[in-house]
């Protein structure tokens, strides 16, 4: 059969953008095959387990470990004694892994064991004997700004009883801190004073957010391995391999480059696994010590003791407008409660102070944080990193205000909402935006405001459940975050002989579909079917460099520079083929395998054949790319301002609710909502990702609660910290609203954390339209919302402070 | 640490409480109360580890008489789908199908549920107002000796029963209920599934012509075991429900327990929700 005879082959157009795409990982996730950390065992492995402080602060008068390192089985015991060259840790350097003469919460790690069976290495801590000298507990963030109040780290004495003023740059593990403030943060733009001025209308609260945790179902663990040549090899669970190969490096006091981390699939992250914690370090201390492989691996209960928890915040919020319904001013003052050691979560502010700058326009804000040690849990990065918290504020203000002034909400938070192509007082820059058309589709999907208003009506008629509808909208990061000196992300992607190809990518899979999106991206840019792609995602000794998964950044940032990748693998593809086709490069384009005339989808060649053209000759050449993106952001300046993002997502949503008056009970009903996505890239792994927000937002608001009473932690079970279960969860209506951003990889931005902001605030929303009482502390257990409706809730006043 | 040293399965009953004779034992039935409790340090594993679960004369649900048997190892699904119970004790299905989830309740038994004495326990409320006995068997001697005692008097305090260590509890007896007897138990909790009640209610009794007789009230979760709330029962007996008799008795209900404070609720909201429950039950029954 000659050339001119082969019928014509034509490949129709066709597109992976936008379809419904099942996460790779899902076979083997639903069929009980994906091998977490706890399923991996090396040989000569040992088991390390951690002694905890036995009190909330006090003095660690001696520690006997004699008898534990006489027990049979044990390979090392350790105290901070032991390594006397250990170092803090933490976001503040304030942070010893195994406690340095005091402990300052709970969970503090005291000692460790290293033994041949988790069993021996508990007995062993049982024969630890620790004599303690109590010191007073401070549980209440307001008391540890009063005036003489007991220092969390205090400066050191000298053996003469003086304080020893070690010099700035030591950190504070070394010198101490004169006074119980982390961290502070003070943001401005704009006038308060004059914006005060201009109000009509004036209204000032106090909120109280609680604390939650991630309850990842994967409890924590790491696997540590020193190798013969001193090399350090990690199995560990971290969200952010790069910089932590660099942090472990300083704490080890080793060359970075020796060090390599591997990330078996996690059981889940949420922002839990974006810092460093003692447990890691400790188990490197006891592999280096036992030159055997440890592995630890937490407990549940460990978990949930050891395991950062969600900022918990005292805010007072006072906010203005203007009887046409014009914003004046919002004047923010919040009290962190950081916990006795810091993490990320006393630099949530960064993002609290953007929602309130800059979701609605504002012409003056002014916002300051002072995030203060006590001896309770401290709080780490969680999806939405403050957001949930300023959402809830804000978004009950917008409400109140609009009653203020005998407004409709709608109207009120239409008037004051962003538009694309505003540059708000905080430097950001929307380039695309979706806001006005999200609060507009939520309202129209839900019928907000013919509900809204006949809730209202139906308040006092007889009968114990009554409806309430609420809504709330949010602003946060969709193309990344510039926190770093770079927020890029690394690719390699490689082609076989088979037109298979190998997607290297800085960017970890920790659950939340991204090799799937990612193989969707460069699949598309290839022309291939989703089953011709492999993704290697999880060794720092094969991926090029990442920050990290957080900030709702990678299908923006690792997406664009997977695309970026496979722009060159295609370039180069099609070079080879015009030349060896002799076709004009802009007339070829590659579809469903093959290389076809861009015009009319005509085959010229198959793509494996062409590539094995190309490997098997004598100048033998292989396609294989390398990309690095770096978004078009920049670095805020100290006064927090800055287009700190390459995009911003948007989100409203509407929370239905019944309230039962006889119980307090909140149930709720519905979720409507609409997300400025960008564009939707995998349809079914976005719904998976909005629905599992929401029910994160739905727990935040009415059932999760972890109780610290007096530094204790009372409810660290699965049995008494409530989760939300598969009958409480409500229908669900989302709507994307595709507003193409320019820079995004395909037009996407970030979605990640969005879905869990608002939903607290939604549902105070709707309590309030249900039963006319308004809720300004979490969560909506039955008992609160009881209390409240029968005005058993006195109204937390928190006079505004700021650190000096 | 446990002191777990020997692991004992019985196939008799005799095997079984001969093996209690030593009095240094705990037993396993379905394991979802003392495998969590256990792992928490909440509950000592003792010398034995005792296995009751190949021992036939613990299992079954029968009518005997005038009276329905459930052995001691009826699972929770096992006792929700059984005819005779379906028929007789609908309330006890009614608290069943609250209790925990399908997983736990495929493995939880009933005697397991009784001898926990969780003041919250599901089923001790409805087998209150069922005036359920319970039967224990020991070998003080070389013979089996059986006793029973109605189920009101068998807990003392959380977690604690008249069950002595040498004792197992062979199954539970329950009266077939009259004709016109109504029963009703409502669980208030946090979630439909896996949850501790914050407080139970149960009420029952015969009802003729709108009048309460042979009137049982008990509660969950308000005192240091389940209890009958005899105050409540007296103001209703006889009394015909109508608004003022339901809010009186609502409100001696409220007076007539002392709960306490802890994680899942305020002494105060559990006196509230034995009033709002009690009076909300009451009212449904009569306008049943």
């Amino acid at each position: 059969m000659s050339v001119s005879e082969k019928k014509t082959r034509i490949i129709e157009p066709d597109s992976l953008i936008g379809k419904r795409i099942p996460k790779m990982d899902a076979p083997e996730k639903a069929s009980g095959r994906t091998r977490y950390i706890h399923d991996i065992n090396l040989s000569g492995q040992l088991y390390g387990k951690i002694l905890r402080s036995g009190r909330i602060h006090a003095l660690i008068k001696s520690i006997d470990t004699s008898a534990a390192r006489a027990l049979p089985g044990v390979h090392v015991v350790i105290t901070a004694a032991d390594i006397p060259d250990q170092r803090p840790i933490g976001v503040a350097r304030d942070h010893f892994p195994l406690k340095v003469g005091r402990v300052r919460s709970q969970r503090d790690e005291i000692a460790a064991v290293a033994a041949e069976s988790e069993e021996i290495a508990e007995a062993a801590l049982k024969l630890i004997k620790v004599v303690y000298e109590d010191l007073p507990v401070i549980s209440d963030p307001e008391d540890a700004i009063k005036p003489g109040a007991a220092l969390i780290h205090p400066e050191p004495h000298g053996a003469d009883g003086t304080h020893l003023h070690l010099k700035q740059g030591t950190s504070i593990a070394h010198r101490g801190k004169a006074d119980n403030i982390a961290m502070r943060f003070d943001y401005a733009h704009g006038d308060v004073v004059k914006g005060e001025a201009e109000s009509d209308v004036v209204i000032e609260d106090t909120f109280r957010l609680h604390y939650v945790t991630h309850c990842c179902m994967g409890v924590s663990g790491m696997i540590a391995e020193f190798d013969a040549s001193g090399n350090l090899l990690m199995y560990s669970n971290t969200q952010v391999p790069f910089l932590h190969k660099r942090e472990f490096a300083e704490y080890l006091n080793m060359d970075p480059a020796r060090i390599r981390i591997i990330q078996p699939p996690i059981g889940g992250g949420f922002g839990s696994k974006l810092d460093i914690y003692p447990f890691e370090i400790i188990c490197l201390f006891l592999a280096r010590a036992a030159k055997r492989p440890v592995k630890m691996l937490f407990t549940r209960e460990e978990e949930f003791l050891a395991s950062p928890t969600r900022q918990p915040v005292l805010l007072t919020l006072r906010s203005g407008c203007k009887k046409d319904g014009t914003l004046t001013f919002r004047q923010v003052h919040t009290l962190h409660d950081n916990g006795a050691y810091t993490s990320w979560g006393a630099t949530t502010p960064f993002v609290m102070m953007q929602t309130f700058s800059s979701l609605y326009r504002v012409p003056h804000c002014d916002y300051h944080t002072a995030a203060v040690y006590t001896n309770n849990p401290y709080a780490g990065s969680f999806r939405g990193y403050g957001n949930l918290q300023a959402t809830f504020a804000i978004e009950q203000h917008m409400d109140m205000m609009a009653e203020a002034i005998g407004m409709d909400s709608l109207e009120f938070r239409l008037k004051n909402a962003q538009d694309s192509g505003e540059t708000t007082g905080q430097g950001m820059v929307f380039k695309s935006c979706g806001f006005k058309d999200c609060i507009n589709t939520a309202a129209q999907r839900s019928d907000y405001s013919r509900k809204f208003k006949e809730n209202e009506a139906n308040r006092g008629k007889p009968g114990n459940i009554k409806h309430g509808i609420g809504m709330a909208s949010m602003l946060h990061v969709g193309g990344g975050a510039k926190i770093y000196p770079s927020d890029g992300c690394g690719t390699i992607l490689k082609m076989d002989d088979f037109a298979n190809v190998t997607l290297i990518t800085g960017a970890s899979e920790i659950g939340q579909g991204s090799e799937t999106v990612l193989s969707q991206l460069v699949c598309e840019e290839l022309g291939l079917p989703i089953s011709a792609i492999t993704v290697v995602n999880n060794d720092t000794a094969i991926t090029p460099w990442d920050v990290g998964v957080h900030a709702s950044r990678t299908t923006f940032i690792a997406g664009n520079s997977a695309i970026g990748a496979a722009k060159k693998a295609k370039a180069k593809i099609l070079a080879v083929a015009a030349k060896k086709y002799d076709a004009a490069e802009a007339d070829l384009d590659l579809r469903g395998g093959f290389v076809i005339k861009a015009a009319s989808g005509e085959v010229v060649v198959e793509l494996s054949k062409l590539l094995r053209n190309l490997h098997f000759q004598d100048k033998a050449e292989l396609v294989m790319t390398t990309f690095y993106y770096e978004p078009p952001s920049v670095h805020q300046g100290k006064d927090f301002k800055g287009d700190v993002s390459a995009a911003y997502a948007w989100a409203s949503q509407v929370v239905e609710v019944e309230v039962d008056t006889d119980t307090g009970m909140v149930r709720m009903t519905k979720i409507t909502g609409a997300h400025d996505v960008g564009r939707v890239l995998n349809r079914l792994g976005i719904e998976g990702q909005i629905e599992g927000g929401m029910v994160m937002g739905q727990g935040y608001a009415l059932t999760e609660d972890l109780m610290i009473v007096d530094g204790v932690m009372r409810n660290p079970n699965f049995r008494d910290y409530k989760l939300v279960t598969a009958p409480e969860i409500p229908e669900m209506d989302i709507a994307f609203i595709e507003s193409m951003d320019g820079e995004g990889p395909q037009g996407a931005k970030g979605v990640g954390e969005a879905p869990s902001i608002c939903i607290a605030a939604a549902a105070a929303n709707a309590i309030r339209n249900a039963t006319g009482v308004r809720m300004f502390e979490l969560p909506f257990t039955p008992e609160k919302v009881y209390r409240a409706l029968h005005g058993q809730t006195p109204k937390r006043y928190w006079k505004p402070w700021k650190a000096e | 640490m446990t002191e777990l040293k020997h692991y004992f399965a019985p196939t008799s009953l005799d095997q079984a409480v001969e093996c209690l004779k030593d009095g240094d034992v705990t037993i396993l039935a379905g394991g979802t109360d003392l495998t969590p409790q256990s792992q928490a340090g909440r509950i000592r594993i003792k010398r034995t580890l005792m296995n009751i679960r190949h021992i036939p004369q613990l299992s079954g649900i029968t009518l005997e008489g005038r009276e329905i048997r459930i052995g001691t190892l009826a699972t929770i699904t096992e006792i929700m789908e059984h005819p005779l119970v379906r028929q007789h004790l609908p309330v006890l299905v009614e608290a069943c199908n609250h209790f925990a989830s399908d997983q736990i309740r495929n493995a939880a038994t009933l005697g397991g549920n009784i001898c926990n004495a969780s003041p919250a326990g599901d089923t001790l409320i409805p087998l209150l107002l069922l005036d359920a006995r319970v039967e224990l068997a020991s070998m003080p001697e070389a013979k089996l000796y059986r006793h029973s005692m109605p189920l009101a008097t068998f807990f003392v305090g959380p977690g604690k029963t008249r069950r002595s260590l040498c004792e197992l509890l062979t199954c539970v007896r329950i009266p077939l209920p009259g004709e016109g007897h109504v029963a009703h138990f409502h669980k208030l909790g946090t979630r439909p599934a896996l949850d501790i009640s914050t407080i139970s209610i149960g009420i029952g009794g015969t009802l003729r012509e709108g009048v309460l007789t042979n009137v049982r009230v008990a509660f969950g979760a308000v005192a240091p075991t389940p209890v009958r709330a005899a105050r409540a029962e007296q103001a209703l007996e006889g009394q015909k429900l109508d608004a003022a008799i339901i809010d009186r008795v609502a409100a001696i209900a409220r007076d007539e327990v002392e709960p306490i404070d802890d994680v899942r609720a305020t002494a105060w909201y559990r006196k509230e929700m034995i009033h709002n429950i009690t009076r909300r039950m009451l009212t449904h029954v009569a306008q049943a």
